[in-house]
């Protein structure tokens, strides 16, 4: 188990580090620079600026010198946002988008499971059909369509819900359900196609004919083997939710690292893109890897291999 | 022994794979009306100029911001422009953006996909370990990146987005012929003297096609959504190109004063991608050989 | 002695697309306590379909049990609340299912599953089940049971996993238990291993098996009385010896020729039956066997025969054999 774990970190830090080189060449493709203004400054301003930022020199050079700065914990200097380091506009904007993204990941597995276990239990009776009827709509509409649609009823018809900013409850309301509505419908119909799935299996009518109470049934033979594909996808989903909040975040107008990461690329911040691209690289693997282990540790079958 | 001419002998009708899941997707209300739905939009789309006067550049400054009427049925916005004709021509930009990005999706995809499927063993690790990096991008993020780099006509647009989703189909397609190699039928054909090639294309595709064709029916509103993220944000296709995307971004703004504005770009948006998605889950119904009711 | 179980005309049909199918109509046998019975026929003819309605496990909404009773220690089963058939599985009848593949759970343990139907039947606590299903594994022949109640399916060979499956039949002293073609899936050597322990523990326990196969070679040696079916209906019955001797019915005939046998030269062809078994959504009027059938007289293809005693305690649904004759027979 620990060599599969340590294979696997090695593995994720090798492909941060090819994704950090796709995107640092992909990034000094873009044409214009960090300096480019509506009245374009002087060459020599130009010029200095990039002696002090370093961005004078080779980019190979300029790469090294990232990684190095990185693997110290320095991830740089935002060129947009004056000075300030990238690590602390991280920080900053790091809690609202982990927030966003882990109530939305709860809410979503909250509404989903339930839903999708009793529409499978109760096949082709009200809730089922009502179910399904609901997640395939949730799961059509992207949130920030859903978003404003709520907007225009809840904020400009009804007055009960703002549409911006973020702390209070009427504030996190919207985005979260917006976000989770998705996620909430995808859950719902694996665990229903999941159960539905388990329900037909051989060893549920073995378990049926030793006479067991319906209840242990499902809790011990249906469940524990449907909801083995929900959680191999909870992984993939939170992940998504963290790094995928930034449409939302836009909308809402949420200061989050989806935000900032946005206008990075706009003001063709380097330091500032390389710095949103890392974290929403590395949240993806690490969680990636914790489902991976999580689902060994549920999954007999994988342990053994 | 033969039965004789007065015994009734019922024969259950039948059918081939397609046809099988042609009737099946008929039945199915709703991916028809979600068919059905994206047929009259894109016939609505193509014959725009029969069905309204304006254009959707046309500026007309003593007509801003006005609501619905019957000279505009859906309004104008902030500089005059009538927002049917734009939704109409909006409609082309997303039905355009969402099936050229699947030409590039297939044509990158599909060959890489059964390349690493068929040959195994190193081709398919290298390949695989290509897609586990583009995995640990997130889809959009990588997607406004690369517009950035290529620029903001329509073309670079597909090119963007296409160039992201390939991957999926990659995988999609590799997983499938990898399942089928191993199948009976195929030892069964290559003792009969099947070469390699032929085996492929006769025997592996038409069976790998069904959740292929499911997974791009998919793919074209997670495309057309991209897009009008993209022109949401800013970085979509440019004016005057229309787009819903930047319909949205412009009624955002007035989103308190003229409501209107978002509504109907955003309704429209979100009908299009239910159709798909019914449209799709309709078909991956119908095409699972394994029906279970 | 009145049998333990009776099945009496018994119908279960499953509503499909393409029509009601007519899986189970009308079929009735017995089982008296301590014998060995065996219930014989190709694939699809029911037989697998009326050992689960003994049990109530067809599955719903598709299948139903639309009319007979099924009388168990005087008892009939079908008028049970679900509650009362809870306590009846596993406790008072058991079976054992064809696919050890994919008949147990593969994220619990051996243990577990077995001991589940002894927590349950006898209070067991979960501790007490673990060491009775060591017990129990020993019995069947499963070397190291301590070790081997904390593994998974998974690690198990496919004889193993079926002699796991006879050790959660048994695990409640049932009264009856059912073996639905309990060795088809596993290689010859195992079968006779599998069919022995089988025997062996019926004899000890003194419980009552139905066993369900299309192998003839096995039923001679295991069941005293033998009923044949075809299409849904039995088509004859009687003891093992008579059925194998004097067969009655062209069906149980052609059975038996397409056994191949060890005493005969190796040159001769195996002799299948010709055709197909008819479509029970649309079955022929007359006899299900007659388009295959190599004795068929006219009053054949016009109507349906009944069960009938032809010897004493031999019942042959054949109009050929109710007329007196055997042409089949070579002595």
């Amino acid at each position: 188990m620990l060599r599969f774990i340590i294979r696997r970190v090695l593995w994720l830090l090798l492909v941060l580090f090819v994704v950090l080189l796709i995107t640092f060449i992909l990034m000094h493709l873009v044409p214009g620079g960090p300096w480019d203004r509506e009245k374009a400054l002087a060459p020599k301003v130009i010029a200095a600026l990039n002696q002090r930022y370093g961005l004078d020199k080779p980019l190979w050079q300029q790469f090294l010198n990232y990684i190095g700065g990185v693997l110290h914990g320095d991830l740089g200097v935002s060129y947009s946002q004056s000075d300030r380091t990238i690590v602390s506009l991280l920080a900053h904007g790091l809690p609202k988008t982990l927030t966003l993204g882990i109530l939305a990941f709860v809410f979503a597995q909250a509404i989903g499971i339930p839903f999708g276990v009793a529409a499978a239990l109760k096949q082709n009776s009200a809730i089922d059909y009502a179910s399904v009827l609901f997640a395939t709509l949730f799961a059509s509409i992207p949130g920030f369509v859903l978003g404003i649609l709520l907007m225009i009823v809840f904020s400009v018809t009804l007055h009960w819900l703002p549409t911006s900013g973020w702390g209070s409850i009427q504030q996190v309301i919207m985005p979260v359900f917006c976000l989770a509505a998705l996620p909430a419908a995808q859950t719902a119909r694996i665990t229903r196609a999941s159960t539905l799935d388990v329900m037909r299996q051989d060893y549920v009518r073995t378990a049926r004919s030793k006479g067991i109470l319906e209840s242990n049934i499902r809790v011990r033979h249906i469940f524990r083997n449907s909801l083995i594909p929900v959680i191999t996808i909870a992984g993939p989903m939170l992940a998504d939710l963290v790094t995928g909040s930034f449409i939302i975040e836009n909308l809402f107008a949420i200061p989050g690292v989806g935000r900032m990461f946005v206008q990075g690329i706009f003001a063709r911040d380097y330091t500032l893109i390389m710095g949103g691209i890392l974290f929403y690289a590395f949240t993806i693997a690490f969680l990636n890897l914790v489902v991976d282990i999580l689902y060994g540790a549920i999954d007999p079958r994988i342990r053994y291999e | 022994m033969t039965a004789p001419a007065n015994t009734v002998v019922a024969e259950r009708p039948h059918h081939t794979l397609w046809g099988d899941a042609w009737v099946r997707l008929r039945r199915n209300k709703l991916a028809m009306a979600g068919g059905i739905f994206i047929i009259l939009l894109a016939l609505a789309a193509i014959f725009a100029p029969l069905l309204t006067p304006y254009t959707f550049a046309k500026q007309n400054y003593s007509a801003i911001l006005q609501g619905p009427s019957w000279a505009h049925p859906m309004g104008t916005d902030q500089l005059g422009r009538d927002t049917f004709a734009r939704l109409l021509y909006g409609a082309r930009t997303s039905l355009a953006v969402g099936i050229f990005t699947q030409f590039i999706v297939i044509c990158i995809g599909l060959p890489i996909g059964s390349i690493a499927g068929y040959a195994g063993g190193k081709v398919d690790n290298y390949l695989m370990r290509f897609v586990d990096v583009m995995y640990a991008f997130p889809d959009i993020l990588l997607v406004i990146l690369l517009r950035s780099v290529l620029g903001g006509s329509i073309f670079n647009i597909f090119l963007a987005i296409g160039l992201v989703a390939w991957v999926n189909i990659a995988r999609l397609v590799r997983g499938q012929i990898m399942s089928l190699k191993s199948r009976d039928f195929i030892t069964a054909s290559r003792a009969m003297g099947g070469m390699g090639r032929h085996i492929t294309w006769r025997h592996l595709l038409p069976n790998a096609l069904g959740p292929v064709i499911v997974s791009i029916t998919f793919n074209v509103p997670r495309a057309i959504f991209t897009e009008a993220a993209l022109s949401y944000i800013g970085i979509g296709v440019q004016p005057p190109t229309p787009s819903w995307g930047t319909m949205i971004q412009d009624g955002f703004g007035l989103i308190f004063a003229k409501p209107y504005m978002l509504l109907f770009p955003a309704i429209a948006l979100a009908l299009l991608m239910l159709a798909f998605t019914f449209l799709g889950d309709g078909l991956r119904d119908a095409l699972d050989p394994k029906l279970r009711r | 002695m009145a049998p333990l179980l009776e099945v009496r005309n018994i119908k279960t049909y499953f509503h499909t697309q393409d029509g009601i199918v007519k899986a189970v109509d009308g079929v009735s046998y017995d089982v008296n306590r301590g014998e060995t019975i065996a219930l014989v026929g190709e694939s699809g003819c029911g037989k697998t379909v009326s050992a689960l309605s003994i049990l109530r496990l067809v599955a719903e909404p598709a299948g139903k049990i639309v009319s007979g009773e099924i009388v168990f220690n005087g008892i009939d089963l079908l008028k049970l609340s679900d509650t009362e058939m809870h306590k009846m599985r596993g406790a008072k009848i058991s079976i054992i299912f064809q696919e050890p593949q994919t008949s147990l759970n593969p994220v619990l343990t051996i243990g577990r599953q077995i001991s589940e139907a002894l927590e349950f039947h006898k209070n067991m606590s979960v501790h007490e089940g673990m060491q009775e299903a060591v017990h129990l594994l020993k019995l069947v022949g499963i070397p190291h049971p301590e070790r081997r109640i904390y593994d998974y399916p998974h690690q198990f060979s496919g004889g193993m996993r079926q002699r796991v499956m006879i050790a959660i039949a048994i695990s409640c002293q049932p009264q009856l238990i059912i073996a639905d073609e309990p060795t088809t899936v596993v290689d010859v050597t195992i079968q006779a291993q599998l069919l022995e322990l089988i025997r062996n523990i019926t004899k000890d326990l003194n419980t009552s098996l139905i066993l369900i196969t299309h192998n003839l070679g096995i039923v001679a040696r295991y069941a005293k009385r033998v009923f044949v079916m075809y299409a849904g209906n039995i088509v004859e019955s009687g003891s093992a010896l008579d059925v194998y001797h004097y067969p009655c019915h062209p069906y149980t005939v052609g059975l038996l020729a397409s056994v191949p046998r060890l005493d005969e030269p190796r040159k001769i062809r195996l002799q299948p039956i010709e055709g197909q078994p008819p479509d029970l959504i649309f079955p022929p009027a007359g006899c299900a066997f007659q388009e295959r059938c190599a004795y068929a007289i006219p009053q054949c293809q016009n109507e349906k025969p009944k069960l009938t005693e032809i010897t004493p305690n031999h019942y042959a649904a054949c109009w050929v054999s109710q007329k007196g004759s055997r042409p089949w027979q070579k002595s």
